[in-house]
C-alpha cells in the first residue's frame, strides 16, 4: 500500500505541477491585455465578458484571434474586459458557472470561444435574459439573446487547397488536423476539394493528432512534426495543418523536408518563428477576431443582433493570406475560385 | 559444549543461583586489572523515549582476550554494542580506550580508535572477490592508481598471522558461511581494529565452524586482539570466553570467569529465575497416522530439485523434528505442505484425504495449523490490531466470522482469551501487531494456530528470537497438544529444541532426508555433523 | 478501525490537516510573491464558495470525484494502482449513453439497465488488465495506461459511427437519453438555482456499501490482508489471483459510475466534450482521504471546492492554477505527512505498551528495547 500510495502522489504530483506550469504560459500574457481599460481609448460603460475553452489566450490559435479581436475592441471603444478560462476536463456545469460568474461580476455582453460552451451558453442565456451572449462555432445554441457567430472554414480551406494543388508538382499533399473532431473536418473537407479542383486526381494525404478527449494535438509541436514528416516521406510536398500550437512543428517539418506548409487561422507568415517563414506558402484565414470585434462593435452601437452570423468568403470572414508571395504566381486562379464560390457556382462540403 | 543441555536432564542437581551480589567478588579483582583493560564502560545509560535500554553499565574488557557479553533477546546487548561502535550516543556514562575516554560520533570514529564489529549478517557483494570485497571503501591507491597489491600482501599478512587462512583471489559467492565470517573479520583488522565486537557470530554456523571459530579466536587474542563476543549461546560462552559479562533487564548483573559457574547459573543470571526446559520424554505417539508426505519433490523455476523424493508420516501425539543447515529444503518443505508451492511431484495427505491438490485455505480448514518461519512475512499484518491478526490464517472459521461476514464480538472474545492463555503481554488487543516484542508476537501467532484444535502444526523455528520464558510457554503448549493427540511438524536451527521436544528427526540435507536420528540418543554434535553431510549415518 | 479512541481519531486526522496546512501555506507564499493579496484572495474564494449555488456546484463536482476515488480506493486497499479509472469510466459513460437511447423501458428499469451497463463495462475493461495480471504478470499499472489510451481511440472510433450530427453544431456525441433514463436532480441546497445530481444518493450508498465491505466482510479481509502483506495473505490462504481479478472488476464497476451523475443529470449524451481525467483527480482524492469512506467524501468536497473557486479567481485576475498548486502540495504532503505520522504512531504505540506493561507487570516482565 505505502509503495503504491508513494509512487501515485508522485505521478500526480509531477502531473499537476506540469499542468499548472502549462497554464501559467497562457496566464503570464494575461495581466497586459486584461484588467481596467488603459491608454487612450474612450471610457466605455461596457463589460465585456469572454469566456475560453482550454488552452485560453496564448494558445497561438483560435483563443489568441479571440483574443486579438477583444483587445482590438477595448483599444477602440473603451470598454472593459474580462477573460476566464476551462480548466482541463471540467464538466459543463463548471462552464456555465463561469458564465453565471461573469454575468455576476456584471459583465454584459457574454463571449463564449467554442463549440463546447453550446449547452452552457443555451441554459445560461435562458436564466438570464437580460444579458446578451455570443458563441463562436455553434449554431445549436440558439435565443433572443444568443449571437451565434459562424464561420465558413471549409471555404477558406478550400482556396488553400487549391493553391496547394497548383503548387504541387508530386501530385501529394497533406493535411494535418490537431483533433479529431467535426469542426476541424470541416477544414479537411474543403482542403481536399480545393486540391482536387485544382489538379483533379491529386493524392491527398490526412492525419489527426489525437482524438477527444485529449485536446493535446492542438499544442504539442513534435506530434504534428512527426506528422507532417511522415506525410513528406510518403511523397507529399505541401501540408496543411489545422492544428494550432502543434503547426509549429509542421512548419518545421516542411523545412527540413523542403517542402511547403500552410498555415491556419490567422496570417502564420508573420507570427510563426523567423526561421520557417520561407516554407509558408500561405494561411487559411478565419477572422476570430473580427467576428469578436464586429461583435462588440454592434452591442456598442446597441445594435445586438441574436442569430446567425455566417463569416464566410463573401463577408470576408475567411480567407487566404498572400505574404510571402509564394502565392503571387497564383492568385489569379485563386481569385477565380473565390469568386465561384461566393457566386455559389462552387459548393464546397464541409464533410 | 551442550553444557545447558546436559544440565537440563537433572535440573535439580545444581539450584545454586548466583545472585547480583555474589559476583562483586569478581567485580573485584576486575579492579585490580583495570590498568590493562582495553574498554572500559563506566555508567553507560541510555534512554530511548519512554525505554531505557542501557541503565548503568559497568565492564571493562582486558586486552587480549574473549570477553563475552550474554544476556536474553532483548535485554540490552545489542544497543550496548551499538553505543560501542559509535552507532548511537549514550545519554550517560563514559567509554575509555586503551585507557583514554572517547566520544563516538559515528563508526568510523570507532574504526580510527581501533574498534571493528563483525555484524550478525555479513555485509560483503557476492560478486566481489575477497579482495575487492576487504579493500571496498577503504582502497588503496598510489599515485591515484587502485593498488592491489598491497592490499593483496596486507591481506596475507593479516591472515597469516592471526591463521584466517583466507584467499583474497576468490569470490565471495564461492565461499561457505564460515568463511565469509573470516573474511568480514579480515576486513574489520584490515581497517586497523584492535578491539573485535562480533554480534551473535554463531548464529549462522553449524557446530564444526563453530569450533574453527574459536580457534581463530584463539589465535586473535594470542596477537593481542581483543574480542567482545555477543551471545546468547552459554555453552559456546563458557567454551570460548576468558570472562563474561551478564546483561538483564539493560544493565549488568554480573562479570564472571567460565571457571566459576556452570551454564545452568549463567541461564538464571540472565533470566534471573528458573529455568525452562524443552525436555519430553514420555511418549504419546500413536500409531494413527495424522500427516503422510510421500515422495514430495519440488523444482525450482530453472529446473532444479529443491526438494527430491521427501516422504515421512507424522502419527497422532508424535513431534517430528526435521534438522538441517538452513537452506536445504526446510522452507520448501513448509510451503509444499501448506500449499503455497507447485509440487512436481508427491502427494501429502491428512488422515486419509489427500490433499495435494487443495489450496492453502482448504487446508487450513481442514485443520492444518502453520507457525511461519518468518512470523513478520508470513505470519501477522504488522499494520493491523491484534485482533484482526487474531482472524489471519482462519479467515472462514469460527469465531471469527458468521458466514460472509465478519464477527468482531467472536473475534476480539477470542483473542483475548488467547492473550490470556498464551501470555500475551499486552496492554490491549487493539494495539497494532507491530508494537509487541518477538516473543509476543510469536505467543500469539502459536495461539492462533492452536485453537479450533488442529489435527497437525507445522511448526518453523517455533521459538526463533524469542526469549526464554516465552520460549518455555511455547514449548509447554506444544508438549500438552501433543498429548491431546496433536501430530507435530517441527522445523528448528535449535539443535537442543529439537532434540528436546521431537519424538524422532530426520535430518534433510540438499533437498533429501538423508538420516534419521533418535533424539533420545544423539548429542548435538552428532547431530550437527549429520547435518553437515559428514557423516551420514548415526 | 475499531474503536473511536481520541488518540487514535486524532493520529488519523493529524496527517491530512497538517497537509492541507502546509499546502495552505505554501499557496499563500506563491500568493505573496506574485503579487497577489493573500487575505482578500481567501475571503473573495470564501465569499463566492458559500453562495448557493457554488456549493451545490461544489457538491455535484464532489459526487463525481468521490466515486472516482472510490474505484482508486478499492485497487489501493489490496495494493493495486488501478489509473485506468479514467478509460474505464468514459467506456462506461460511453457504452450506457448507447444503450440509453436505443432501449426503450420504463422509468426505473430504464435507468437502472444504463447504470449497470455502465458498471458492467466499467468492470470488462479493468478486467482486461486483471487478467492480464493474474494470467500473464503484466503490471496493472502499465496495462491500465495503455488501456486508457485504447479506450480514447475506441471510443473515438465508436462515437463516429454511432454519432448523429447535429445542424450548426460542432460538437458530435450520441443522441440524447430519453427523459425515462434520467436520474432527477434533488433541490438539495435551499435558495440554489441549481439541483443537486440525484445520484449523490447513489455515491452515499457506495461509500457506505465500500465500508461494510471492506471492514466487515470476509471477502473486504481478505482483500485488505493482501494489500498490507501479500505474503501473509498467500500463508494464511487467501489466492491472491482471484483477490486480484475480483478487486479489478469491482474497481472498474465502481469507476463505470463515474460518469453517471454528468450523464444521467446533466448532459444526456455522451459528447466529445465529456469531461475527462476524472480518474485521476480520484487518485489524488483517494490520498488525501486515506482510502477512507468518510475522508475522501470531505477530500471530494475540498478539491470541488477548490475546482469551483478558480472560476471566481480568474475573474478577480488572480491565477487560476494556484489551485492546482494547491491541490498538488495537498497530494505530496498529506503522502510524507501520513508517513511521518505512521512511523511516529508506531514508535509510540511501541513505548505505550512497552509503558503500560511496565507499570502493570512485576519488574521482572519490564520490556527493554534493544
Amino acid at each position: 500500500m505505502r509503495r503504491v500510495t508513494t509512487f501515485a502522489a508522485a505521478l500526480l504530483a509531477g502531473a499537476l505541477t506540469l499542468t499548472a506550469c502549462g497554464g501559467s504560459d497562457s496566464t503570464n500574457a494575461q495581466p497586459e491585455a486584461s484588467g481596467s481599460s488603459s491608454g487612450s481609448a474612450p471610457a466605455s460603460d461596457i463589460k465585456v465578458g469572454l469566456a475560453y475553452d482550454i488552452g485560453g489566450r496564448g494558445d497561438q490559435s483560435f483563443n489568441d484571434a479571440a483574443a486579438a479581436g477583444l483587445d482590438k475592441a477595448k483599444a477602440q471603444f473603451g470598454v472593459q474586459t474580462k477573460e476566464a478560462e476551462a480548466s482541463q476536463g471540467e464538466a459543463e456545469p463548471a462552464k456555465e458557472e463561469r458564465l453565471r460568474a461573469l454575468a455576476d461580476a456584471g459583465y454584459n455582453p457574454i463571449i463564449a470561444v467554442g463549440f463546447a460552451y453550446s449547452a452552457s451558453v443555451a441554459k445560461v442565456a435562458k436564466e438570464l435574459p437580460d444579458t446578451q451572449f455570443a458563441i463562436i462555432d455553434d449554431a445549436a445554441a440558439v435565443g433572443p439573446n444568443i449571437a451565434n457567430l459562424l464561420f465558413a472554414e471549409e471555404q477558406g480551406s478550400f482556396l488553400v487547397g487549391a493553391a496547394a494543388g497548383l503548387k504541387s508538382k508530386t501530385n501529394n499533399v497533406g493535411f494535418v488536423g490537431g483533433v479529431d473532431v467535426p469542426l476541424i473536418h470541416k477544414f479537411e473537407a474543403g482542403f481536399k476539394a480545393g486540391a482536387e479542383a485544382a489538379k483533379p486526381g491529386i493524392k491527398v494525404q490526412s492525419k489527426y493528432l489525437t482524438q477527444p478527449p485529449d485536446f493535446s494535438g492542438f499544442g504539442d509541436p513534435a506530434k504534428g512534426k512527426t506528422a507532417a514528416a511522415g506525410m513528406f516521406d510518403a511523397g507529399a510536398d505541401v501540408v496543411y495543418q489545422a492544428a494550432g500550437g502543434s503547426g509549429g512543428g509542421v512548419f518545421e517539418a516542411a523545412k527540413a523536408a523542403k517542402g511547403l506548409a500552410i498555415g491556419v487561422d490567422s496570417d502564420q507568415y508573420n507570427t510563426a518563428d523567423p526561421s520557417v517563414k520561407d516554407v509558408i506558402l500561405t494561411s487559411m484565414l478565419k477572422k476570430v477576431d473580427v467576428a469578436v470585434f464586429d461583435f462588440v462593435s454592434s452591442v456598442n452601437d446597441k445594435k445586438f443582433v441574436a442569430g446567425e452570423k455566417i463569416y464566410d468568403l463573401k463577408a470576408d470572414g475567411v480567407g487566404y493570406s498572400t505574404s510571402g508571395g509564394q502565392v503571387d504566381d497564383i492568385k489569379d486562379k485563386l481569385e477565380a475560385y473565390k469568386a465561384k464560390i461566393i457566386s455559389g457556382e462552387i459548393t464546397v462540403p464541409t464533410k | 559444549m551442550h553444557l545447558v543441555h546436559r544440565l537440563h536432564r537433572s535440573p535439580t542437581e545444581e539450584g545454586v543461583a548466583i545472585s547480583t551480589s555474589s559476583a562483586s567478588p569478581t567485580a573485584d579483582s576486575r579492579r585490580d586489572d583495570q590498568g590493562s583493560a582495553a574498554v572500559e564502560l563506566q555508567g553507560i545509560t541510555k534512554r530511548f523515549p519512554g525505554v531505557v535500554a542501557n541503565r548503568d553499565i559497568n565492564m571493562a574488557v582486558r586486552r587480549g582476550q574473549v570477553h563475552a557479553v550474554v544476556g536474553e533477546n532483548g535485554a540490552g546487548k545489542s544497543t550496548l554494542m551499538k553505543i560501542l561502535y559509535g552507532m548511537q550516543r549514550p545519554d550517560e556514562g563514559s567509554i575509555s580506550i586503551e585507557g583514554r575516554e572517547v566520544s563516538f560520533h559515528s563508526p568510523s570514529d570507532a574504526i580510527d580508535a581501533g574498534v571493528g564489529m563483525v555484524h550478525q549478517h555479513f555485509m560483503l557483494a557476492d560478486n566481489l572477490t575477497v579482495l575487492e570485497n576487504v579493500v571496498l571503501g577503504r582502497e588503496p591507491s598510489r599515485a591515484g592508481m587502485l593498488d592491489f597489491g598491497a592490499a593483496r600482501r596486507r591481506i596475507k599478512e593479516i591472515s597469516d598471522s592471526y591463521g584466517l587462512d583466507v584467499e583474497a583471489d576468490r569470490l565471495v559467492e564461492e565461499l561457505g558461511v564460515g568463511d565469509r565470517q573470516r573474511v568480514e573479520i579480515l576486513k574489520v583488522l584490515y581497517r586497523g581494529a584492535k578491539i573485535l565486537i562480533l554480534d551473535e557470530p554463531t548464529a549462522v554456523l553449524v557446530p564444526q565452524e563453530v569450533d574453527e571459530l574459536f580457534d581463530n579466536l584463539r589465535e586473535l587474542t594470542g596477537e593481542g586482539i581483543t574480542v567482545l563476543f555477543i551471545s546468547h549461546k552459554l555453552d559456546e560462552v563458557l567454551a570460548v570466553a576468558d570472562e563474561i559479562t551478564v546483561i538483564r533487564r539493560g544493565t549488568t548483573v554480573a562479570t564472571v570467569r567460565p571457571a566459576d559457574v556452570t551454564a545452568r547459573q549463567l541461564a538464571e543470571l540472565m533470566v534471573g529465575s528458573e529455568l525452562p526446559t524443552p525436555e519430553t520424554r514420555e511418549s504419546t505417539v500413536t500409531d494413527i497416522p495424522v500427516l503422510r508426505v510421500e515422495a514430495l519433490t519440488v523444482r525450482s523455476l530453472e529446473g532444479r530439485a529443491l526438494l527430491e523424493g521427501v516422504s515421512f508420516t507424522i502419527h497422532q501425539g508424535e513431534v517430528l523434528g526435521v534438522a538441517g543447515v538452513e537452506g536445504n529444503g526446510q522452507a520448501e518443505l513448509v510451503e509444499a505442505i501448506m500449499g503455497m508451492r507447485q509440487l512436481a511431484g508427491g502427494t501429502v495427505s491428512l488422515a486419509d484425504e489427500d490433499l495435494t491438490a487443495w489450496p492453502t485455505r482448504r487446508r487450513r480448514e481442514a485443520g492444518v495449523g502453520y507457525i511461519p518461519e518468518d512470523r513478520h512475512r508470513h505470519g501477522l499484518l504488522l499494520d493491523a490490531p491484534l485482533w484482526e491478526n487474531r482472524i489471519l490464517g482462519h479467515q472462514t472459521e469460527p469465531p471469527n466470522v458468521k458466514g460472509p461476514w465478519i464477527d468482531r464480538a467472536g473475534a476480539r472474545a477470542d483473542t483475548e482469551r488467547i492473550v490470556r492463555d498464551y501470555d500475551v503481554r499486552t496492554p490491549s488487543i487493539d494495539v497494532l501487531a507491530a508494537a509487541l516484542s518477538g516473543g509476543n508476537q510469536q505467543k500469539l501467532i502459536v495461539g492462533r494456530e492452536m485453537s479450533g484444535s488442529p489435527k497437525v502444526l507445522i511448526a518453523s523455528h517455533p521459538t526463533r528470537g524469542v526469549d526464554v520464558g516465552a520460549q518455555a510457554a511455547i514449548w509447554d503448549h506444544i508438549r500438552t497438544a501433543r498429548r491431546e493427540g496433536l501430530a507435530v511438524l517441527l522445523i528448528s536451527a535449535d539443535l537442543d529444541e529439537l532434540i528436546g521436544l521431537s519424538d524422532s528427526i530426520k535430518v534433510i540435507l540438499r533437498g533429501r532426508l538423508v538420516a534419521d536420528v533418535d533424539p533420545a540418543e544423539v548429542t548435538p554434535e552428532a547431530l550437527g555433523s549429520a547435518m553437515t553431510g559428514a557423516d551420514e549415518k548415526v | 478501525m475499531s474503536r473511536l479512541e481520541p488518540r487514535k481519531v486524532a493520529m488519523t486526522l493529524a496527517a491530512p490537516v497538517i497537509a492541507i496546512v502546509f499546502a495552505a501555506l505554501v499557496t499563500a507564499l506563491v500568493l505573496a510573491a506574485t503579487g497577489d493579496p493573500v487575505w482578500s484572495t481567501v475571503t473573495t474564494v470564501w465569499d463566492y464558495g458559500s453562495k448557493p449555488r457554488v456549493i451545490a456546484l461544489t457538491l455535484n463536482q464532489a459526487t463525481t470525484y468521490y466515486l472516482s476515488a472510490l474505484a482508486v480506493a478499492i485497487g489501493f486497499r489490496m495494493n493495486l494502482f488501478n489509473i485506468g479509472v479514467d478509460g474505464q469510466y468514459r467506456l462506461a459513460a460511453f457504452a450506457a449513453a448507447v444503450v440509453g437511447t436505443s432501449v426503450s423501458l420504463p422509468k426505473p428499469l430504464h435507468l437502472l439497465v444504463i447504470v449497470l451497463t455502465a458498471m458492467l463495462v466499467g468492470a470488462m475493461w479493468a478486467g482486461v488488465a486483471a487478467v492480464l495480471k493474474v494470467s500473464r504478470g503484466v503490471s496493472e499499472v502499465i496495462s491500465t495506461i495503455m488501456l486508457n489510451a485504447i479506450a480514447t481511440s475506441l471510443i473515438a472510433f465508436l462515437l463516429s459511427k454511432v454519432a448523429t450530427d447535429v445542424a450548426g453544431s460542432n460538437n458530435r456525441g450520441t443522441d440524447p437519453i430519453p427523459e425515462s433514463g434520467h436520474f432527477p436532480g434533488i433541490p438539495l441546497i435551499p435558495g440554489s438555482p441549481l439541483d443537486s445530481f440525484g445520484f449523490i444518493i447513489v455515491a452515499v450508498l457506495a461509500g457506505i456499501a465500500y465500508s461494510v465491505v471492506l471492514g466487515r466482510t470476509r471477502f473486504g479481509f481478505d482483500l485488505r490482508a493482501t494489500g498490507r502483506s501479500e505474503s501473509a495473505a498467500v500463508a494464511s490462504g487467501v489466492s491472491v489471483k482471484r483477490m486480484v481479478l475480483l478487486s479489478m472488476l469491482l474497481s472498474g464497476a465502481v469507476a463505470g459510475l463515474v460518469g453517471m451523475p454528468q450523464l444521467l443529470g446533466a448532459s444526456y449524451t455522451y459528447s466529445i466534450d465529456f469531461p475527462a481525467g476524472l480518474g485521476f483527480t480520484g487518485i489524488a482524492i483517494a490520498l488525501l482521504g486515506r482510502n477512507n469512506a468518510v475522508g475522501m467524501a470531505l477530500s471530494a468536497v475540498l478539491f470541488a471546492f477548490l475546482d469551483a473557486s478558480s472560476v471566481i479567481l480568474d475573474i478577480n485576475d488572480i491565477s487560476k492554477e494556484i489551485v492546482l498548486i494547491m491541490q498538488g502540495t495537498i497530494v505530496l504532503s498529506v503522502v510524507v505527512a501520513y508517513e511521518l505520522v505512521r512511523r511516529y504512531s508506531i514508535a509510540a504505540e511501541q513505548r505505550r505498551v512497552s509503558r503500560e506493561l511496565a507499570s502493570q507487570g512485576s519488574p521482572e516482565r519490564e520490556e527493554v528495547a534493544t
